[in-house]
């Protein structure tokens, strides 16, 4: 997070992590497809010639609240190919909220484990751990045959404390709202740290219902934020036990 | 060379608060773009950074203006002139108009990326078309001025229409921001990979400290293995000196007489006493000369007279094994700086070995001449015009006619305790330190060992050892 007092301006970082061609890229440009303009800047992509992310890619997103304080969302994507161990530590230094989009097919299970367990290690290389960060999940890739079932990740979801989003990001479906719930839960994480609801007046409710209207959501943010197959959206309270 | 925003980090740059305008742009570029656009429109265009440093002008001098510059006046209106401009506050649009008192307009306009103003773009000056006719503060700027020529090169000013000088803002701002999104990517892409392998140096770092601190661990376990084998052959001879020297008087009678069959046990304690002894004798050297601790004894040394003495000592063996030994000494061979009983045990070793390895009617041979060596070792590279004085040397060679050592084993066998042949069924015998032992004593002497084919069959040793003390350290 990036606070300018003078321009009265906050960046948030959201990272959009998992493993190789899980679609992380695609719900970026799902999300700048469906950005009202203005609100989205350009979507860049550093990729490579077989069109897989190199380094990242950013969208830049502006929203501005009530309480005249602008919020910037840098939303970013990591390279998931194994070899670019050291970029994806780089790029998810100093994220706030993180969006691990797993491949919902059933042979690719080991690959969302082996990029799950990257993302545990790099957050340990920065000194954070899984449970300070806000993240959710997405299952991606739904429309595709021999995918595990809704059941099973609904059972698996209920167990867990990460929200779980389903989604076919190359249609669109379910990129909105993984992304508000990410924001409702980042923004909820640095509230807690830095009481800015207070500080500028701000309203998270309006914000969040502001940003899921730019992007082309116009239902009531807790029907949005229902749309999520397990976990809690208030993980950051402080817990019981 | 790293460009100047290589320290800027990965969130200044991507989270938009460290980008400037000079990071985005190469200036020759932008110099070459903004003349362009000047011979395009014929609108003069200056761009400035945020901090108001001039990084690209269309640089053509405008007449009426080089005219003004001559008198105080016309300097004071010009530079009052340019200061508005680089400061005028600009609309919500991010645009504003100056209208100067001597009758041309500038527009200004910032240059925005990422919703941020990084530099700002000044168009003019222009005036209205048909505005021919110069207004009456530029004519009365300075009495010194001629009025005819003011009004001539007033009428030569561009002229423009201001909704065509903002449309022609418009683009160029657009322009510019595909130019410094595309600036930014590379700036990005250059940076990642900068960082990509800074972090990736780290990593490797990281692993080459921890496997130097198990290097070192090794090494000192090395050296207490030496140590350990110091002290143990050491403390392993003393009692095995006693059980010889007691069984050799059991054998002498000298505790009276014995059976034959007590004399032929007590001869075979004895015997594998002796052969005990050699093997910790043995390890006692290796262990001393590889930590070093082993001083050779170098004086000047009649080497063929050792060779006779190896002859003589292995001739019993050979003949035992029907093998032939031959020596073979060139005649007139110096004296050599040598520690004459070590080099004794290198050519025993050698021709004990040849003869093991030689099978029955086989032939031994035991060789030496002059020859000449390189000063400068294989291993020091370059300088070779500058080393190449040759020494002379004493080259030796033992060839036998043997099994022979495969050419991929030949770098292995000086190896302690390696046997090409490591079978528990192996026909011959011996503990595998012997040749580790004889190449660290030919290091010793400076010298080197190898292995080469015997023809039709067999192996040669050639050791090859300089005849004087090295000169060159």
């Amino acid at each position: 997070m990036q606070l300018d007092f003078v321009n009265r301006e906050l960046t948030i970082k959201l990272v959009y992590y998992g493993p190789a061609l899980s679609g992380k890229t695609t719900n970026l440009q799902a999300l700048h497809k469906a950005a009202a303009p203005g609100a989205s800047g350009r979507l860049m992509t550093l990729e490579t010639k077989d069109d897989r992310t190199l380094f990242f890619d950013l969208l830049p997103l502006t929203f501005r609240s009530q309480g005249s304080l602008a919020v910037r969302l840098k939303v970013f994507t990591v390279p998931g190919q194994v070899i670019h161990a050291s970029t994806r530590r780089l790029v998810v230094q100093g994220a706030d909220g993180i969006a691990f989009i797993a491949d919902s097919r059933t042979n690719e299970t080991q690959h969302n484990t082996e990029s799950f367990m990257d993302l545990k290690e790099n957050l340990k290389q920065h000194g954070l751990t899984l449970r300070q960060m806000p993240l959710i999940i997405q299952f991606n890739k739904r429309d595709l045959p021999d995918v595990r079932s809704d059941a099973e990740i609904s059972e698996l979801a209920s167990k867990g404390r990460e929200p779980v989003y389903l989604a076919v990001a190359t249609r669109g479906l379910g990129v909105v709202e993984s992304m508000i719930g990410l924001l409702h839960l980042t923004w909820s994480a640095l509230d807690a740290e830095h009481d800015l609801n207070k500080k500028f007046g701000f309203d998270p409710k309006s914000f969040l219902a502001q940003v899921a209207q730019k992007l082309g959501n116009p239902k009531p943010v807790p029907e949005i934020l229902q749309a999520c197959v397990g976990g809690a959206l208030d993980v950051l309270r402080p817990e019981a036990g | 060379m790293i460009p100047p925003a290589a320290a800027k980090t990965f969130d200044e740059l991507t989270l938009g608060h460290g980008v400037s305008l000079e990071d985005l742009i190469d200036r020759d570029a932008l110099g070459e773009m903004v003349k362009s656009f000047y011979d395009l429109f014929g609108v003069p265009l200056r761009i400035f950074s945020e901090e108001g440093k001039l990084l690209g002008d269309s640089a053509e001098q405008i007449p009426l203006y080089v005219l003004l510059n001559t008198v105080k006046a016309g300097r004071a209106a010009l530079s009052d002139v340019a200061g508005k401009v680089k400061s005028i506050a600009l609309g919500e649009d991010g645009m504003a108009s100056y209208p100067c008192s001597t009758g041309e307009s500038y527009r200004v306009a910032a240059i925005q990326y990422d919703g941020k103003r990084i530099g700002r773009m000044i168009l003019g000056p222009f005036v209205k078309p048909g505005e021919n006719e110069p207004p009456p503060a530029l004519l009365s700027l300075d009495p010194s001025l001629d009025a005819a020529q003011l009004l001539e090169l007033f009428r030569g000013l561009p002229q423009a229409e201001d909704d065509s000088v903002v449309n022609l803002t418009r683009h160029l701002g657009r322009t510019l921001d595909l130019i410094l999104f595309s600036g930014h990517r590379a700036l990005l892409t250059s940076n990642m990979h900068l960082a990509s392998v800074r972090e990736s140096f780290r990593e490797l770092e990281d692993k080459n400290e921890k496997l130097q601190t198990a290097f070192d661990r090794l090494k000192e376990l090395d050296r207490l293995k030496s140590n350990f084998l110091a002290t143990v052959s050491h403390e392993l001879r003393t009692p095995l000196t006693s059980i010889i020297g007691y069984s050799e008087m059991l054998v002498e009678g000298l505790a009276g007489d014995l059976s034959a069959e007590q004399r032929e046990f007590v001869q075979t304690i004895r015997d594998k006493g002796e052969q005990l002894l050699t093997l910790i004798k043995g390890l006692l050297d290796l262990s001393k000369l590889e930590s070093g601790t082993m001083s050779l004894r170098k004086t000047q040394t009649d080497i063929a007279a050792v060779l006779r003495d190896v002859s003589q000592t292995m001739t019993p063996t050979a003949r035992k094994k029907e093998v032939e030994l031959v020596v073979d000494v060139e005649n007139g061979l110096p004296l050599m700086w040598a520690d004459s009983e070590r080099l004794r045990q290198v050519f025993l070793n050698l021709t004990e070995n040849a003869i093991k390895f030689t099978p029955p009617s086989g032939r031994v041979t035991l060789s030496a001449r002059m020859t000449a060596v390189d000063a400068a070792r294989p291993e020091d590279a370059g300088g070779v015009v500058i080393m190449s004085a040759r020494r002379s040397a004493i080259e030796f060679r033992v060839s036998d006619t043997g099994i022979g050592i495969p050419e991929e084993e030949r770098g292995r066998v000086f190896d302690a305790f390696y046997q090409v042949d490591s079978s528990s069924t192996r026909e011959a015998g011996g503990t595998g330190l012997g040749l580790s032992i004889v190449r660290r004593l030919i290091d010793g002497h400076d010298g080197t060992v190898r292995i080469t084919d015997n023809t039709p069959k067999g192996t040669v040793f050639v050791v090859t050892i300089p005849v004087k003390r090295a000169t060159i350290s």
